[in-house]
């Protein structure tokens, strides 16, 4: 990712974080963490509570792989360290949420569909791929998860919106919930595609 | 952005007004969007609603609104309630009509270190968790939206009313939660919001179960059956009852009563489902102590709030120990046992009559209920009482010559008011006074080394350990074990002055 629609990504994660810093249920409760993905691999910022939460620029190499696996293999590393489980003495953490955003398709596909199974296994509450931009493709983000967004554009305004539903999907849990079993993820955007 | 206009399916012909800038405010069923002058808000629901749901709107804006506000004593209600005036369709979306909230709900100034919250609705949530006022914590409140701890009280009593009303004409809200009811320590008020998901038991069922922390033990232990199973709880006005007083537990003590320490299931939602479920055990029960929080395992950021044995929920005073109890041990399991909203409302008033103002300037909490001993002190800062302290015991007439105690009682402070509804037990403290019933009768001060009580407008003030009446305008001392007579008409009491901290 490059150019405009990184700075947008960038611009519209930030606003994405003011507006869980101005929620109560969030502050009390949310830890976040960013993984980055392109040649190289790295925890951009280890998994911090949300009122201490310094989000930096997010920047990318102008061409190269994407080794979204490799990616994938460092976010099953860090939950299964960090995220803590419930014992005899101590409560474990809520399940925690994935959000996966990229504007490509995987690099390394033979490693990408290895830790597939593993990420599974995590059990996360939600998982999201977005698949941003015309090269972006939602056949092998399907793979990891039923619930993908396609953004046609990566501009500012789309992805403004595309937060904004993350940000409401992480919220969710201090809504009212129905009397009958619903899909805990609610309606995205209208200008977005929800792939099912 | 898009002004779009929708049509009353009440009244014909009228239309409302709506701003559209394609991102709404979104609750958990409905999509909010502002009227160009920002005095109310058009909240249309994002799933079809069913002939039910119509009618049960169409109800409560009319037939129900008119029975609460257009009565005498009706506006009292307008405050306490953010209700539907109208509904509405457009495109064969229903939505309501709902006045803007009153000011006082939104932030002045919101984080003590930033801007990002100004202007934002006061929901319960900012007031409930004590990280917002731990001053280590980078996003806590400004000390300027906090109140005192009396603030709460007198917000509980407007929550408790708001319940009481709706019960009193056969309503359940159903889904009382922090989002849906705005609180303003400021202001001492609260605002009972989202009223259209009221439940009228066999005409109405609830659609949603409640909120997380809200919803009562026996919705969540039998969520899991089919909805139309008999043995499936649905919000009523007894799990209004558990919500409402999970709500004071917390705007009093800044903790939630069922979550602590006990462990149920490895799982984590299984044990959340279980602790605030099924297995559901007051943090603070009295001989049960397995959910006790435990301390190395606490956020130093909620302390010292998070801590039951610094800040145990007795220093609420023996009313709504009582009442609590009641809604966290015996009614915990047993619907029928939680207190009413009534008696929530008539506790928290009579503990308000026990209230001294710390003396630490610098106390966070500025007020605390005497808890009853000759030596008293301000629980949180630890700062003991300064001078004598006259506790005053409220007794009515029996029978000729019998004299009972009321189990209430005044505590005395330089400036403290006494009301009509001290003196006579027939005048009942609720939101029926009129005005002239609110205005003091009388005031305490300390004056000259002296406790006195300066009568304004008891005509038949008497000391009866004198044998002396007390005329309007004068002044009668207070000293230990006085009687005296407060009103001679029927349901007259009488006090018995007892001086603590000599």
């Amino acid at each position: 990712m490059f150019g405009e629609p990184i700075q947008a990504l960038n611009n519209a994660l930030s606003g994405m974080i003011n507006t869980l810093r101005s929620d109560a249920q969030a502050l009390d409760s949310l830890w976040i963490s960013i993984v980055t993905f392109d040649r190289e691999v790295k925890e951009l910022v280890p998994l911090t509570e949300l009122v201490n939460f310094q989000l930096p620029e997010i920047t990318c190499p102008q061409s190269g792989p994407t080794n979204t696996g490799k990616g994938l293999e460092l976010i099953y590393q860090k939950v299964t360290a960090e995220v803590r489980k419930g014992t005899d003495t101590q409560k474990g953490d809520w399940r925690p949420l994935f959000f996966l955003f990229t504007d490509g398709k995987p690099s390394d596909i033979q490693l990408y569909r290895e830790m597939i199974p593993k990420i599974k296994s995590l059990h996360f509450g939600a998982m999201v791929g977005c698949a941003a931009g015309q090269l972006a493709d939602d056949s092998m983000l399907k793979e990891l998860t039923g619930t993908v967004v396609h953004l046609d554009t990566a501009d500012t305004n789309t992805l403004r919106q595309f937060f904004k539903w993350v940000s409401d999907t992480i919220e969710q849990g201090n809504k009212s919930m129905g009397t009958v079993e619903s899909v805990a993820l609610p309606p995205p955007p209208t200008e977005v595609h929800l792939v099912i | 952005m898009i002004t779009r206009t929708a049509g009353s399916i009440i009244t014909k012909g009228r239309t409302y007004q709506y701003v559209d800038n394609g991102e709404p405010m979104r609750g958990g069923m409905k999509d909010v969007y502002f009227s160009p002058d920002r005095s109310y808000v058009v909240a249309f629901y994002r799933d079809v609603q069913d002939f039910n749901s119509r009618e049960r709107l169409i109800k409560i804006v009319t037939q129900y609104y008119d029975s609460f506000f257009n009565k005498e004593g009706g506006n009292y209600y307008k405050d306490l309630y953010s209700w539907p005036t109208d509904v509405v369709e457009l495109d064969r979306k229903i939505g309501i009509v709902v006045p803007t909230y009153n000011q006082n709900f939104f932030f002045r100034k919101g984080y003590a270190t930033s801007d990002l919250i100004r202007g934002k609705e006061k929901e319960g949530k900012w007031f409930a968790s004590p990280k917002f006022r731990n001053k280590q914590f980078p996003l806590r409140l400004d000390e300027s939206e906090l109140g005192n701890w009396l603030s709460y009280f007198q917000v509980c009593v407007n929550i408790a009313r708001g319940v009481k009303r709706l019960h009193a004409a056969g309503l359940a809200h159903s889904d009382l939660s922090y989002k849906n009811v705005l609180v303003d320590p400021v202001s001492r008020t609260a605002a009972i919001i989202d009223i259209d998901g009221l439940v009228v038991p066999g005409l109405f069922p609830p659609d949603v179960i409640g909120t997380a922390d809200f919803i009562a033990p026996e919705v969540l232990s039998s969520k899991h059956l089919d909805v139309k199973d008999p043995n499936r709880k649905l919000p009523n006005r007894l799990t209004d009852l558990h919500a409402l007083a999970v709500m004071i537990y917390m705007y009093l003590l800044y903790r939630h009563p069922l979550k602590g320490g006990k462990i149920h299931d490895l799982d984590t939602e299984k044990d959340d489902l279980l602790a605030m479920g099924e297995r559901a055990l007051f943090i603070e029960h009295p001989t049960d102590k397995s959910n006790r929080p435990k301390l190395n395992q606490l956020n130093p950021k909620e302390l010292p709030w998070a801590d039951v044995t610094k800040v145990p929920y007795t220093i609420t005073g023996p009313y709504l120990k009582a009442l609590f109890d009641r809604a966290f041990i015996d009614g915990l399991h047993n619907p029928m046992q939680r207190p009413t909203a009534n008696e929530w409302e008539d506790a928290l008033l009579k503990t308000t009559d026990l209230m001294q103002p710390c003396s630490n300037a610098a106390c966070d909490q500025k007020w605390y209920v005497f808890d009853n001993t000759n030596r008293p002190a301000c629980p949180f800062c630890g700062t003991p009482h300064k001078g004598t302290l006259p506790v005053l015991d409220l007794y009515y007439q029996f029978r000729e010559s019998v004299w009972k105690p009321e189990n209430q009682r005044l505590m005395v402070y330089s400036n403290q008011y006494l009301f009509q509804w001290h003196a006579n037990r027939n005048v009942i403290r609720n939101e029926k006074l009129t005005q002239e019933q609110k205005v003091p009768v009388g005031y305490f001060t300390f004056h000259q080394g002296r406790w006195v009580l300066v009568n304004q407008k008891l005509d038949s003030l008497k000391d009866i350990t004198e044998d002396k009446e007390i005329p309007l305008g004068s002044m009668v001392e207070l000293t230990d074990g006085k009687k005296l007579l407060l009103s001679k008409e029927e349901g007259g009491r009488v006090v018995i002055v007892t001086m603590a901290n000599k």
